[in-house]
């Protein structure tokens, strides 16, 4: 079974009992009957998220991949900057409105158990009763309380976060502000403020396109190593010209050439030829001298000369 | 060997041709083998005078036995030997002669390089009788129908011009070599052969001709794709412009490096002479158009 299978089954089966995971359980309902608590997680958890990315490219090496999770930066923070009004609008919420109607049901049925129990408890003993009164009484100004809203603390705390927002979602590094932020860099213009691109509401300060170092470096090195190619393309480009016209010359010359070729062919030919009828008959001539019948006579004759030098000796 | 020989072989072949009451026919056939032997020797000896004598001789010998081939090999080796002597004007008459002995031959091409030879030794010495003999040469192949053989012969002639300093006559060479070279489709050669005409003609302060020399170029389609058409525009829109700078660039261009050498040294040199005089004539031709308008 490949570790693919097991990762697989290992999700299908925590899938299944998510029900009995506690931990899970409490952060899904945790925040469950606020919208402002939910939306708030939502914002924290990009806010983590940006800042990790953040750090990962701080310490990346290759250019092109911080780049593109500078990018990505970036783009979480619009994305938030975007959603602060609306966590604006939800912190100043006094009354949870939906979910109001639910805890109210909520805590009429507990109300309702609960003053049951105590009539109960009051028959069995005057004592206990007034406790459990007082204890009633101010669980009844508690859900009551609820009923009515946030408390005011917490209304404060809630707009005091929404607040801290902005200032934590602009200090994410992103790369771009960089180390020179005093110097006057590109004065954005803001004059179309219907159009937005990525790019956070609040003012374009002075220092939002400034190079970096970095990026002034880069730019640098590859103005420089244009400028080489460029060069090295010049001389390879003369010496192709220079190619080039010892190529034509070549054709031009072998054009030439062509013509004295065919002549040569020609008369090696004839040559060729006479020098072939030449042996032919040369052979002929040859094996005639030679043939047996001349050969024969020549022994002959020669036995004849031998006989009369030996008879005349 | 000593030089003895040779002279006795001389003097023993000249009894031989010598008409005389006792010999009523020369005998050429052993005589030209004597001063063959002979002229052969005086080489050796280098005892050129006399070899050039013996040569010329053995060259009358064979044509008297009708082979002009051997005649003509003979007259070519008597000219070597003359140049080596300064001779110009026997060197001359006997690479004349030997071109003739060629054509006697029905031989066009060895006629033709016998005059390029005789051309190219005197060229320092008698340059108006080079060209003639370059002409001459060029002349032949044409007739002969290969007029590639004779491109170098132009461009040696045209280099012989500017060395004369008579420019229109180069420039008119070069165009008849364009058109030898069209005739052959050899595009590269009859490209470089224009752009050398304009440019000389540029050179000559003759900046109209040059113009009219562009256009009629222009009509050519191989000219006109080319990269010397390119290379000749330029250039003549540096010289309306009377920009030195881009003039001295485009001459180090590679279209312009790769023309003959003379004409390359003409290019480099020619920024340097007064443009103004040019713009003078520029502006008349510039006013006599607007009297065209006008009219």
């Amino acid at each position: 079974m490949s570790v693919v299978d097991i990762l697989f089954r290992v999700d299908a089966i925590c899938h299944k009992y998510e029900k009995y995971d506690i931990d899970k359980q409490r952060e899904l309902n945790a925040y469950g009957d606020d919208v402002f608590a939910r939306l708030y997680a939502a914002v924290e958890d990009a806010i983590q998220t940006a800042f990790n990315k953040s750090e990962a490219a701080s310490t990346e090496k290759n250019r092109a991949t911080a780049a593109a999770l500078n990018a990505e930066v970036r783009r979480t923070k619009g994305r938030l900057m975007d959603e602060i009004p609306k966590l604006r609008k939800l912190a100043n919420k006094k009354k949870d409105q939906i979910l109001k109607w639910m805890s109210v049901l909520d805590d009429f049925a507990f109300l309702h158990f609960a003053l049951c129990l105590g009539s109960m408890l009051s028959l069995a003993s005057n004592n206990g009763s007034k406790v459990l009164v007082a204890f009633q009484d101010d669980k009844i100004k508690y859900y009551h309380e609820q009923v009515k809203g946030l408390t005011k603390e917490d209304l404060a705390i809630r707009q005091d976060l929404v607040l801290a927002l902005p200032e934590r979602i602009q200090a994410l590094p992103d790369g771009i502000t960089g180390a020179a932020i005093q110097t006057s860099g590109w004065n954005a213009n803001s004059s179309q403020p219907q159009i937005k691109f990525d790019s956070p509401e609040a003012p374009l300060d002075s220092a939002y396109f400034q190079q970096s170092e970095e990026s002034s470096q880069f730019r640098q090195e590859y103005e420089m190593r244009r400028m080489k190619q460029d060069e090295g393309l010049d001389i390879i480009s003369e010496g192709l010209d220079t190619l080039k016209n010892l190529a034509s010359d070549m054709n031009e010359e072998l054009d030439r050439q062509v013509p004295l070729m065919d002549e040569i062919d020609e008369k090696v030919d004839r040559a060729a030829a006479d020098v072939r009828n030449t042996n032919v008959r040369l052979k002929k001539t040859l094996t005639e001298i030679r043939s047996s019948r001349n050969f024969c006579i020549d022994i002959i004759l020669i036995c004849v000369l031998l006989g009369i030098l030996i008879a005349l000796k | 060997m000593s030089a003895s020989d040779p002279n006795k072989l001389i003097s023993k072949a000249d009894k031989l041709t010598r008409l005389s009451l006792t010999r009523w026919n020369a005998d050429w056939k052993s005589a030209t083998v004597l001063y063959e032997q002979a002229a052969n020797g005086f080489r050796v000896a280098r005892d050129y005078e006399n070899a050039k004598i013996a040569y010329e001789k053995a060259s009358k010998g064979q044509e008297m036995l009708a082979s002009p081939w051997d005649a003509a090999k003979h007259l070519e080796s008597a000219a070597a030997l003359a140049k080596d002597l300064s001779n110009w004007q026997e060197v001359g008459d006997f690479y004349r002669r030997a071109s003739e002995l060629y054509m006697e031959c029905g031989r066009p091409q060895p006629a033709s390089d016998a005059l390029a030879k005789g051309a190219r030794a005197l060229e320092d010495s008698k340059p108006e009788e080079a060209i003639q003999l370059y002409t001459d040469a060029c002349t032949i192949l044409e007739d002969d129908g290969r007029e590639q053989m004779a491109f170098d012969l132009y461009r040696a002639a045209t280099n012989v011009y500017i060395k004369l300093e008579k420019y229109t006559d180069a420039a008119s060479f070069m165009l008849r070599l364009g058109l030898a070279a069209d005739k052959c489709n050899a595009t590269n050669s009859q490209c470089k052969a224009y752009l050398s005409a304009i440019v000389i003609y540029l050179y000559a302060h003759d900046f109209k001709q040059a113009q009219q020399c562009y256009n009629d170029c222009y009509q050519i389609d191989a000219f006109l794709r080319s990269d010397q058409n390119r290379c000749a525009s330029k250039l003549l829109a540096a010289y309306t412009d009377g920009d030195v700078e881009e003039i001295k660039r485009i001459a180090q261009s590679s279209a312009i490096s790769n023309l003959d050498h003379v004409v390359v040294l003409l290019e480099r040199e020619a920024p340097t002479i007064d443009l103004s005089t040019h713009k003078v004539s520029l502006h008349s031709y510039n006013r006599s158009l607007d009297l065209y308008d006008k009219i």
